[in-house]
């Protein structure tokens, strides 16, 4: 239980020796041993880094990791399930379709002692708002108008569109944390340091030690009266590794407990063949996917021979030739894994579109069948493809990633392929200014909704800019936004994916898995690894 | 193409190192050979790389499959494959002509630049001497490599082709050490000018152009073997380290060591040594190889020069 | 490859043209204090042409907030995000404005953690130095001796390897040289920890001691926990090794150098009677170099081992300005690149300074 029985055991003879020597120079006498040292608890490690501890500054997987462990939520996800329920609240609904009404519970407080009002609730979503911060979640509440604290326990959230159903699932994403008003404040960012001396958290776990993106010491937090109950471990510390291989070698050697993101693909690969150490897999909610500008991919709308049929029949004979599988395997090594929708696996709502549309029917490339597309739509091949990604944002597999789409692409014999790559300074810039016909993308989800997956890709005003635009597809996004049904629902949002898959507005390529490396006596991290995507520290324990 | 590029800088160099050769005695001369050896072994490799090579560099599967990734060395892979499933022996081979390019332009560049601006500044002194010797000292401690990663940022556009990542390590190098070719040759210039036949050459009436770019250049090229090499090894250098922070060139455009080794660093952990042993040794046998010829050149051409050297660097 | 010029031309610094330079276009026969004046005043040009050049550089690249959210937001969106942190103005307006808070010593904050710029350097500064100063241990112990040894076996088998081992020492990318070491010493043998200064507990003990330097085998001492000191240390043997075998070489070839000279006096005279200018001759007993003192070259070290800790600490994950610097740089934060180069600008100007103030007083003729 103690650290001793994890501490690097290779270290200790050598340790001794050292420190002998040491002892002897400096010539001091004091405690010696390692009883000073011991830590209690888990040892969580990551590469993740953090941008900001305040909620209102980040945007962020690694800032949002901490954030769900110290911070209470409205909403929140239960573990084992990508759908939210009320977290620190009793009930939340719409009262007149523009007017969302939260009760909370009674008797809240944060761990300072300081009571947990909807004076708090208000406070939290109007600083987001007003700060705007340019690292901030703020756009994430652009159909929030204003906020009202009704009494103690009631919060009026008014907005602009009705009957939004994805406001629940925003009240737990990164702009849902609910911070202190005593301690925060209303017209600045406020220093972690500050957090952690204000004690101004209300999650499962607080804050005691916190040293930006080197260590944070996490207490359980008694005052936790939400939807996930007692943290399970009383402590954990959480080290920020900056290489992916230092993290391998410290879960590998006992000196953290847990590595929860990230591992490089051959890192997994390596632990999974190691006794040492258990591997645990989940779903993830990153996606990587290819985005065709239907203006400059081959016959694309401002091509010299325009003809969206041709333009159709290349992106369906692409979606054929790829061969997600030996991505998945080759280059990924499973830590990715094949995706066939729009909507990755796990999430409600999610198909397989792509899978019976394109290729064998099964998943599996079919060139046979890309030709037959090319030829009945009268494209003469080989067709030149531009395909550009970036190998420095999405990690550095993407330079494999993308040579194997190309060496599969050019090896049917349909395409001629020439790759190019961009630093994503001027990719993210470029993409937009229409200059990559077929380039690469990615995308981690602000929450657990299925919507997340398509209204910021397909609906009118979607952030790609590839000039697809469908107004069967906006109408279908926009009835699933108001659809209070949850069957009706999830059929609406079955029929999108499907409509866009016959389309192809993007191929779908990979989606990430949730994977967690611990130690043999650690459990409780298939609890947490679900489609909430929230690895939550307070389910982990030692057996 | 490449092979032209390539043997470019060995047919201009050969006689000074001929004759250097033959000047030379004991322990330095076998420095000397060493070095020659090395070099030559890479230039080797990179005129014939298609021919030496047993696959292209961006090449992941022959008619028997896929190669498969990190596999260590075997019969068909001598030096085993890499993350990304390319045979080690062949970038490794390969990269050596992307090496040898950038060596190449950095040196024609900083050549151009760097002596020219050290000649005039030297030469004609003045305010113009005076602006560049403080620009020249304000760049000094700037940090290299982060000026290198913006100038390939820059010049490449963020793009990661074999050309533009050549250039952009080769101007960004240039750039970076022009203040220290503008010192060395504008301390030259400053000392020749003072000489006597310059003074006779100016009483002459020539003009000043034709005294600095005859008379002062020719009588200051002793000092450039010493550095043409070390910048050719500060190319080999640079370039390495932009491609280890992912700013050079992408597998599929060219070999390049330094991407290599980023790759490799992570193979680390799982005990996969080969993809980072070869390239790594390569840079530093290149490196090794340039360095030695041009010491043992400078040593051997000029006794003054490598006293003179040796004060410098104490003061 | 290192950050710093400094570190790359162990093979032969060039000629301080400052000494030579600036000082000779001044005219001949100068005070030393009017020497001293005018070598200090240089430090203020030199620094801010290197700030300028950083922020305009660093603009050029890219921004945090596009390489951050690039990729999930509208155009209008991101235009909106880039106009609230103010990087739509022209950037003649946003150079006038970093200007003025530099003046009133205000560096900023991070843009990509939101830190203060005053308060990253303090907290890693520590660990910089606590490196550079392990690393000239081993340099000098290293360095040392076998440059001594060098040129007592002068153009003898001894004397061209250990030139071997100096150019070797400059040929080896660092991150090569680490990932030798770590091949070898942290996954095969195991005998050193991979990286990072301390293990996660003696961090965290580190950390709860009244006022931490930051420097950890201070804070160790302190601590008194034999523990604790060990695994400090144990931490630092590899980074140390890496960055202090770089600089070794450099000594060697100073001390190699420095040696000859003065078991070979005659050779000047040899060089005299062969009619080389008394110019020539005169430079080289200005620039004699027994009379520079070891302290000049440790001087002039300094700058060389900040340059190499750059690389140094992101290989072996030592979080100090080096590594802070590589990780902002990665997340475009110009305004954290912009201050800890303009810190290591100044600590190399002000390092120069010192060592050609030292020099001028050594020797009255580098003033002339």
């Amino acid at each position: 239980m103690t650290h001793s029985s994890a501490f690097r055991r290779r270290s200790l003879a050598t340790l001794a020796g050292a420190a002998t020597v040491a002892m002897a120079l400096v010539g001091c006498t004091g405690p010696s041993g390692e009883d000073e040292l011991s830590l209690d608890g888990i040892i969580v490690g990551t590469t993740d880094p953090v941008t900001s501890l305040d909620p209102a500054g980040s945007y962020d997987n690694g800032s949002f990791a901490v954030q769900n462990q110290v911070f209470p939520f409205l909403f929140n996800s239960p573990y084992g399930s990508p759908d939210v329920e009320p977290d620190i609240a009793v009930s939340g609904e719409f009262t007149t379709p523009t007017e969302f009404t939260v009760v909370l519970k009674e008797g809240l407080t944060f761990a300072n002692g300081n009571e947990l009002t909807s004076s708090d609730v208000k406070f939290t979503f109007d600083r987001v708002v007003s700060l705007a911060d340019p690292s901030g979640p703020s756009s994430l509440l652009g159909n929030l108008d204003s906020v009202e604290a009704v009494d103690d326990t009631t919060v009026v959230f008014t907005l602009k569109a009705a009957n939004d159903q994805t406001f629940e699932q925003i009240l737990s994403s990164p702009a849902g944390p609910i911070v202190d008003e005593e301690v925060f404040s209303a017209d600045s960012l406020t220093d972690p340091a500050d957090i952690v001396e204000g004690n101004a958290f209300g999650g499962q776990y607080t804050i005691t030690d916190y040293t930006q993106n080197e260590i944070i010491q996490y207490e359980a937090n008694p005052n936790y009266d939400g939807l996930l109950g007692a943290a399970k471990t009383e402590s954990v510390t959480t080290q920020y590794f900056a290489e992916e291989t230092a993290l391998k070698l410290a879960v590998q050697e006992g000196d953290v407990d847990v590595a929860f993101r990230s591992l490089s693909p051959t890192d997994v690969a390596d632990l999974r063949e190691d006794d040492g150490v258990k591997v645990w897999d989940g779903p993830g909610g990153e996606i990587r996917y290819i985005v065709f500008n239907f203006n400059t991919q081959p016959y694309g709308a401002e091509t010299a021979e325009a003809d969206p049929a041709k333009a159709l029949a290349v992106r369906q004979a692409i979606a054929s030739v790829i061969d997600r599988e030996e991505v998945s395997e080759q280059v990924y090594n499973g830590t990715y894994v094949p995706l066939y929708s729009y909507v990755p696996e796990g999430l409600t709502g999610a198909t397989e579109s792509l899978k019976g549309l394109y290729g064998d029917g099964e998943g599996g490339p079919d060139v046979d069948a890309a030709t037959a597309l090319l030829e009945e739509a009268g494209v003469t091949t080989p067709v030149a493809l531009n395909l550009q990604y970036s190998p420095d944002h999405y990690g550095a597999s993407s330079d494999d990633e993308y040579a194997a789409y190309a060496s599969q692409l050019n090896d049917s014999g349909l395409f001629e392929v020439n790759l190019e790559s961009t630093l994503w300074d001027v990719y993210s810039a470029e993409r937009r200014e229409d200059a990559y016909p077929l380039y690469q993308l990615g995308w981690f989800p602000d929450y657990s909704d299925a919507d997340n997956y398509l209204t910021p890709f397909f609906s009118d005003a979607n952030f790609l800019g590839n000039h697809y635009q469908d107004s069967a597809v906006n109408t279908l996004i926009q009835e699933q936004l108001v659809e209070a049904d949850i069957a009706a629902r999830t059929q609406l949002l079955e029929d999108i994916q499907d409509a866009v898959a016959s389309q192809l507005s993007t191929l779908p390529l990979l989606q990430g898995a949730g994977v967690a490396v611990t130690g043999t006596d650690i459990s409780g991290a298939d609890d947490t690894l679900d489609a909430s995507f929230k690895f939550r520290y307070a389910a982990l324990t030692r057996d | 193409m490449s092979v032209t590029t390539v043997r470019k800088p060995s047919l201009l160099s050969r006689l000074p190192i001929v004759s250097h050769l033959r000047q030379s005695v004991g322990v330095q001369r076998g420095m000397l050979i060493a070095g020659i050896v090395i070099s030559a072994v890479f230039i080797i490799a990179a005129i014939f790389a298609p021919i030496i090579a047993p696959f292209g560099f961006a090449q992941t599967r022959d008619e028997n499959g896929i190669f498969g990734k990190q596999m260590p060395p075997s019969a068909e892979h001598l030096w085993g494959t890499t993350v990304g499933g390319f045979d080690v022996l062949s970038r490794v081979i390969w990269g050596t002509q992307t090496a040898l390019s950038v060596v190449i332009v950095a040196v024609v560049l900083s050549i151009f630049a760097g002596v020219a601006l050290g000649l005039v500044s030297g030469y004609l002194g003045g305010w113009l001497d005076r602006v560049l010797v403080v620009i020249a000292d304000a760049i000094y401690p700037f940090p290299t490599l982060l000026l290198a990663i913006v100038m390939s940022i820059v010049i490449s556009g963020g793009r990661s082709s074999l050309w533009s990542g050549i250039l952009s390590a080769a101007v960004s190098i240039t750039v970076v050490f022009i203040p220290q070719y503008f010192r060395v040759v504008r301390a030259e210039a400053v000392r020749l000018k003072a000489e006597a036949f310059v003074e006779s050459a100016r009483v002459v009436g020539s003009s000043t152009g034709r005294i600095m770019f005859t008379h002062v250049l020719r009588n200051s090229t002793r000092t450039l073997p010493l550095i043409l090499t070390l910048n050719a090894s500060e190319a080999i250098l640079t370039l390495a380290g932009l491609g280890f922070l992912g700013f050079g060139i992408a597998p599929t455009s060219a070999a390049e060591w330094g991407y290599d080794l980023n790759r490799a660093l992570s193979d680390t952990a799982s005990g996969i040594w080969w993809t980072g042993v070869y390239p790594g040794a390569a840079i530093v046998l290149l490196v090794l190889g340039l360095t030695l010829v041009g010491e043992s050149i400078n040593d051997i051409s000029d006794p003054k020069l490598r006293t003179r050297k040796r004060l410098r660097k104490a003061a | 490859m290192t950050l710093l010029p400094e570190a790359e031309a162990p093979i032969d610094p060039p000629p301080q043209p400052r000494r030579g330079g600036t000082a000779r276009t001044s005219g001949g026969g100068i005070g030393l204090g009017r020497y001293i004046l005018i070598r200090a005043l240089l430090i203020v040009p030199t620094v801010f042409i290197l700030v300028s050049l950083v922020f305009f550089l660093m603009r050029v690249v890219g921004d945090p907030i596009s390489a951050s959210v690039g990729d999930r937001l509208t155009a209008a969106q991101l235009a909106e995000r880039l106009a609230a942190a103010g990087y739509d103005r022209p950037i003649i307006v946003q150079y006038v404005e970093y200007l003025g808070q530099i003046a009133t010593g205000d560096f900023g904050r991070t843009l990509s953690d939101n830190r203060l710029i005053s308060e990253v350097l303090l907290t890693y500064g520590g660990a910089t130095l606590e490196l550079v100063f392990y690393a000239l241990i081993v340099a000098f112990v290293i360095g040392i001796p076998l440059g001594m040894l060098a040129a007592y076996y002068k153009d003898r088998t001894p004397d061209a390897l250990l030139r071997i081992f100096a150019i070797l020492s400059y040929a080896t990318p660092v991150f090569f040289a680490g990932l030798l070491l770590k091949l070898t010493f942290s996954v095969w043998l195991g005998w050193f920890p991979l990286g990072g200064r301390a293990s996660t507990r003696v961090q965290i003990a580190l950390g709860r001691l009244d006022d931490p330097t930051g420097i950890y085998i201070i804070d160790a001492i302190r601590s008194g926990n034999s523990v604790i000191i060990g695994d400090v240390l144990l931490h630092a043997i590899m980074p140390s090794l890496a960055l202090g075998l770089l600089t070794a070489g450099v000594f060697l070839r100073l001390v190699r150098t420095n040696v000859i000279q003065t078991l070979s006096n005659d050779y000047v005279d040899a060089a005299r009677s062969r009619g080389v200018s008394e110019f020539r001759l005169v430079r080289y007993h200005a620039y004699k170099p027994a009379l520079i003192p070891i302290v000049t070259v440790i001087g002039l070290q300094i700058a060389l081992l900040l340059g190499g800790a750059v690389l140094t600490e992101s290989t072996f994950e030592w979080r100090g300005l080096g590594f802070q610097l590589a990780q902002y740089l990665g997340a475009r934060d110009f305004v954290a690149v912009q201050g800890i180069v303009a810190l290591l600008a100044v600590i190399v100007a002000v390092t120069n300074f010192i060592v050609d103030v030292i020099a001028a007083l050594i020797d009255p003729r580098v003033r002339y």
